[in-house]
């Protein structure tokens, strides 16, 4: 045992996370767009000064391994204190074009002692369309704005925020970035006062280092070997496969995509920060969730995929699906490999909107039955756990009327246990509105397990005809939009 | 003569005051009808007074029957009407999963299962009546055929435009009669977002019918003795009469810690302390509650049992570190503590009833903080062998001292409790060191002192009757109502006139437009210029900045009507003064004074210490 004693080690772990918690508090709580608020479609974390993660806090999982990407991009910068950094470039340091990083150094007198970061997905960052999540994008430069990083002062700011639309409130939104990484700087800042920056740096480092054997000690309990997994995109012109061979040994866990589709001309394409975080997700959900969210977490695992596919694709490709739909069938390769049923797989974009206005929504399916459980109905299975926009807020704010929201029963697979069910929800226009889906499993069921049925494929129907999972249009004021969205595959022979 | 009764997870303590005078005593609590525990306590202190039923002139009771029934499922059969397609809102939830990781960790399913929910064909929008009430009667016959004992009716924006919810209750009515409970939304809650509301007035209609069976049963008790009926403890830290309680039982889903709560406030006032944190520390968990300006704070949203409840509620943040919670290694070998506890039984190692696992308790033994000749509450002897051999135990599996262990498994759960001081300060945007720390609780007392450093505060108050504190609050503590109302009120519509209330004071809850989480704000005239003056300055303080240019929405109005409770007098008591590091034996608690801290008692018996240097 390196370092620290057991007890210092979970005050100072407890200290860190409560550190990383109040950011998520300041952030949900200041921004102004719903997608933070209400959804809580955020994360937040501290870094020490080589940019490992020391601590997340638990928001949304899809930001987990990709934050340190974030930071790793301007790690090296000059830096001062005080002087933020903003990117959200998929090729350097981000992930899609609305997830907004915000990087803070943290100094105590002239030496650094690492850094606070927060990631938010704004509801609009420019582009082509309203909400920044085009059905059909082919180039990133039509999914909005791209920030290389930057220094994040009053000038970038004004000058980012003008960029897209409601510039009031990215303009908020980025301000109560900046506010949440000010009250992870001062946490930090007072640890090192407490304990002193020295062994504040060991104690850190003991922390990593315990998440790292916690890690090793639940892999070296899964069985030596290779386990493989196969599954399949929903692209507009066709499927595209995607490969995973797992290989555990002792107590390290290989997972290489070699074989995946090249990437496309279509926006399912991830940077290699999304693959991994999608990775680290399912192993977090096979191992224990309880091991504190750090970098040492990450260390058993290695993530491989081909250079230029699908999976770890290269600048230009557009990407505003892959963060969202293909981080999702990723995890399900993970957990596919390991014997699980699978959830619903999909995130269920919509957006809605006109010039003035612009309304994104995700919804919730049916969960994959567990090896002890049935899977939990109407509900994010995966890389999300966003909230629903009540449908009261939503019909106050918005000239959109919800005609149905029900759990779309029976669509859960078959089982010893039940896949999850999934939800039904139809929207009716007062006014002409363009819409925009991007969603997945609508041509390929979530699969069973040992014998569970799979969940029954989503739908997506606009004005009364169905529309594939890919769709974009205008719906007349009068017509409506109804998603069903998929079931849980089952467990186990029914 | 005033009377308190509380009813805790082991106890049921009863206070009475009488003529500066405080008599306690402790009954066990009787999990299968709290009321007979409650008329125990209540002959011990009358006994211990010499005092007759008859003298006493006001009962307050705070107590767990709406709490334990919606944790244990054991509610009445109920029924659920809502908006056509719209029938499944608590099934649904906000769509987020339980926890992140464990992928099948399910919600409370909903009290009211699919076949007991019944659609009905009507829709109101946010500006009114979109489509009329229609088959009315068939709905009421559906919901009949059921044979429901309570019904619960959540219409969409029910909030502003009640007249089907008002129609569906009155037909409902008229066909079951007064034995079925019928709840409606904008009685219970009158507030919008359609899925808290709903899920709370579903607990409304399923938990009334027992609460309102159970105040029967302790009526007819407190009248045999010649007692007068009790008023009853809300989660909102005011008391109800018994019929607003019975006719509502979500009022009183947090009923129990709100009693600690009640406390705390009347600690503040009466040793002049504004600012309080208060910590109440028992065997299995640790509440902690904020005093602001002599006043409990307050949330309109929280969860209990995982089910979120829309109705003003004392700020109270539980968490699982009490004297019996278990100390353990994990597969990183690091010492943990909680959220397993030995409970009552076993106990911890110390209490010898068969318990082996190290607990805080036992810690507190190994480092002499706990006086092993003394026994604890309910007459526990401590075995200090049993414990040494526990802590012992854990010690060599860390490769630590067993005192080093000891010292440690305190360590750890002071920080379980101090984390949940962050929540309820630094996460809220408040500084904890601007406040004293108030600590009681059986095992409150035993950790304050080293919570307190942790945090940077400098000011630590303990009430000598930390043991029944609750109790003692309930006493005292002020009768209320509240009622609250979605208003949405913006530009020329937001006007004094549209502010004001009837009766009582209003608090607003209060937006930027565009923002989706409200800030509330009390003590305001009903005025649009100091509302936005006092929201914007808040907004400042919270948040860090204010929006000049933004425009102000008065989402909701909270009416608030209070009745000051009874004048409790303290008994005078001898000051003395108190040095660290020291041990200071209080009925029913200990407490741990270390190096650096001092102070004395004051006149109402509270220990009030200051950190030193």
């Amino acid at each position: 045992m390196s370092g620290l004693d057991p007890i210092a080690l979970q005050v100072v772990a407890g200290g860190l996370r409560a550190g990383c918690e109040e950011m998520g508090a300041v952030l949900v709580r200041s921004a102004h767009s719903a997608n933070i608020k209400e959804r809580r479609d955020c994360s937040t974390a501290l870094f020490d000064p080589a940019g490992e993660m020391v601590m997340q806090a638990e928001h949304i999982p899809v930001h987990l391994g990709a934050m340190p990407a974030a930071v790793a991009a301007v790690r090296d910068e000059d830096h001062a204190p005080d002087v933020a950094w903003i990117l959200n470039d998929p090729y350097a340091g981000g992930t899609h074009l609305p997830d907004i990083t915000v990087v803070t150094p943290v100094f105590a007198g002239d030496e650094l002692l690492g850094f606070a970061a927060s990631r938010a997905h704004h509801a609009d960052v420019g582009g082509r369309v309203p909400g920044s999540m085009p059905a059909d994008s082919t180039t990133l430069e039509e999914e909005g704005v791209v920030i290389a990083p930057r220094v994040l002062d009053d000038d970038a700011l004004e000058e980012l925020a003008g960029q897209m639309r409601q510039p009031a409130q990215r303009r908020a939104d980025l301000r109560a970035q900046l506010a949440a990484n000010r009250t992870g700087a001062r946490r930090l800042v007072e640890l090192a006062e407490r304990l002193g920056v020295e062994p504040l740096r060991e104690a850190t480092a003991a922390v990593l280092d315990y998440a790292e054997r916690r890690t090793r000690a639940c892999l070296a309990e899964l069985e030596d070997g290779e386990r493989e997994a196969v599954d399949v995109l929903e692209a507009a012109d066709g499927d595209l496969e995607l490969r995973l061979r797992a290989t555990v040994d002792g107590d390290a866990l290989e997972l290489d995509f070699e074989g995946s589709a090249e990437q496309h001309e279509g926006n399912l394409n991830c940077p290699l920060a999304v693959t991994v975080s999608a990775c680290l997700f399912a192993v977090r959900v096979l191992t224990d969730p309880d091991i504190p969210a750090s970098a040492g977490a990450h260390r058993p695992l290695t993530v491989r995929a081909p250079d230029g596919s699908l999976l770890n694709a290269r600048s230009p490709a557009a990407v505003a699906a892959g963060n969202v739909e293909t981080s999702s069938r990723v995890a399900d390769l993970v957990l596919g490999a390991f014997g699980r049923a699978l959830g619903q797989g999909t995130m269920n974009n919509v957006t809605l909107g006109t010039e003035d206005w612009t309304y994104y929504e995700t919804l919730g399916g049916g969960q994959g039955a567990c090896p002890e459980a049935d899977g939990p109905s109407g509900v994010h299975v995966a890389m999300s756990n966003t909230l629903n926009t009540p449908v009261e807020a939503l019909e106050l704010e918005f000239p959109l009327r919800v005609v149905e929201y029900a759990v779309r029963r029976d669509s859960g697979g078959a089982g010893a246990h039940r896949g999850g069910d999934g939800v039904v929800r139809e929207l009716e226009a007062l006014e002409d509105v363009t819409f925009s889906l991007l969603t997945e499993r609508r041509r390929h069921a979530p699969r069973g397990a040992d014998g569970g049925a799979d969940g029954a494929s989503g739908r997506n129907v606009v004005a009364g005809d169905e529309v594939g999972s890919k769709a974009s249009g205008t719906l007349r004021a009068g017509e409506r939009l109804r998603i069903e969205t998929p079931g849980g595959g089952g467990q186990g022979e029914p | 003569m005033l009377l308190g009764v509380d009813v805790g997870g082991t106890f049921t303590d009863a206070a009475l005051v009488t003529g500066g005078r405080l008599h306690t005593a402790k009954a066990p609590t009787t999990p299968r009808d709290q009321s007979e525990g409650v008329m125990a306590a209540v002959a011990s202190v009358l006994d211990d007074a010499g005092a007759a039923a008859g003298d006493v002139e006001h009962v307050a009771h705070g107590m767990t029957v709406a709490t334990n029934a919606l944790l244990e499922g054991k509610v009445a059969r109920t029924a659920l009407v809502a908006t056509a397609g719209f029938t499944d809102l608590v099934e649904l939830g906000r769509q987020a999963r339980r926890e992140l990781y464990r992928l099948c960790a399910a919600w409370p399913a909903p009290l009211v299962p699919v076949e007991r929910r019944f659609g009905a064909a009507e829709r109101t929008g946010p500006d009114g009546v979109l489509t009329e009430l229609d088959e009315l009667e068939e709905l009421v016959g559906a919901v009949a055929g059921c044979e429901p004992e309570a019904v619960a009716v959540c219409l969409l924006h029910a909030y502003a435009h009640p007249r089907h919810e008002r129609a569906i209750g009155d037909a409902l009515r008229e066909r079951l009669g007064d034995e079925v409970h019928v709840s409606l939304s904008h009685e219970v809650v009158g507030t919008f977002r359609e899925f808290e509301r709903a899920a709370t007035t579903e607990v409304d209609a399923a938990l009334s019918p027992l609460l309102a069976a159970y105040l029967r049963r302790l009526v007819d008790r407190a009248r045999d003795e010649g007692l007068p009926a009790p008023t009853i403890m809300q989660s909102s830290g005011g008391l109800a009469s018994l019929e607003e309680a019975a006719g509502h039982a979500a009022l009183t889903v947090l009923s129990g810690p709100a009693g600690g709560a009640a406390a705390a406030a009347l600690l503040s006032e009466r040793c002049g302390e504004p600012d309080l944190l208060c910590f109440d520390m028992g065997g299995t968990s640790c509440d902690v509650c904020v005093v602001e300006g002599g006043a409990v704070r307050e949330t309109a949203q929280r969860e209990v049992g995982g089910r979120p409840q829309a109705l003003p509620m004392v700020d109270i943040h539980t968490v699982g570190a009490g004297g019996g919670s278990i100390a353990w290694r994990d597969g990183g070998g690091a010492l943990r503590v909680g959220p397993h506890s030995a409970g009552a039984e076993p106990g911890p190692a110390c209490y010898g009833r068969g318990g082996n696992e190290p607990t805080v308790t036992d810690a507190n033994l190994v480092l002499g903080h706990l006086d092993p000749g003394a026994p604890l509450a309910g007459d526990v002897e401590l075995d200090a062998e049993a414990a040494h051999a526990a802590v012992g135990e854990l010690a060599d599996a860390l490769g630590l001292e067993r005192d080093d262990c000891a010292a440690g498994i305190v360590r750890v759960a002071n920080n379980e409790m101090v984390r949940a001081l962050r929540v309820m300060t630094v996460e809220r945007g408040v500084d904890p060191r601007d406040f004293a720390l108030l600590a009681f609780g059986g095992a409150g007392p035993l950790h304050a002192a080293a919570i307190a450093d942790e945090l940077g505060m400098r000011r630590l108050l303990v009430p000598r009757a930390s043991g029944v504190l609750s109790a003692l609050g309930l006493a005292a503590a002020d009768r209320r109502r509240d009622r609250a109302r979605t208003v949405l009120l913006h530009g020329g519509a937001l006007t004094s006139e549209a502010l004001a209330v009837e009766e009582g004071d209003a608090a607003y809850d209060v937006r930027y437009r565009g923002q989706s989480f409200e800030l509330t704000i009390r003590d305001v005239e009903p005025d649009p210029g100091a509302v936005r003056e006092v929201f914007e300055a808040l907004h400042e303080e919270r948040y860090g900045y204010r929006d000049p240019d933004g425009e102000i929405e008065v989402v909701t109005i909270r009416e608030r009507r209070t009745e000051p409770g009874p004048d409790v007098e303290f008994e005078a008591q001898e000051r003395g003064d108190v040095r660290g590091p020291t041990v200071v034996g209080l009925p029913e608690a200990t407490l741990v004074v270390p190096e650096g801290w001092a102070g004395s008692t004051d006149e109402t018996g509270t220990l009030v210490l200051e950190r030193q240097g």
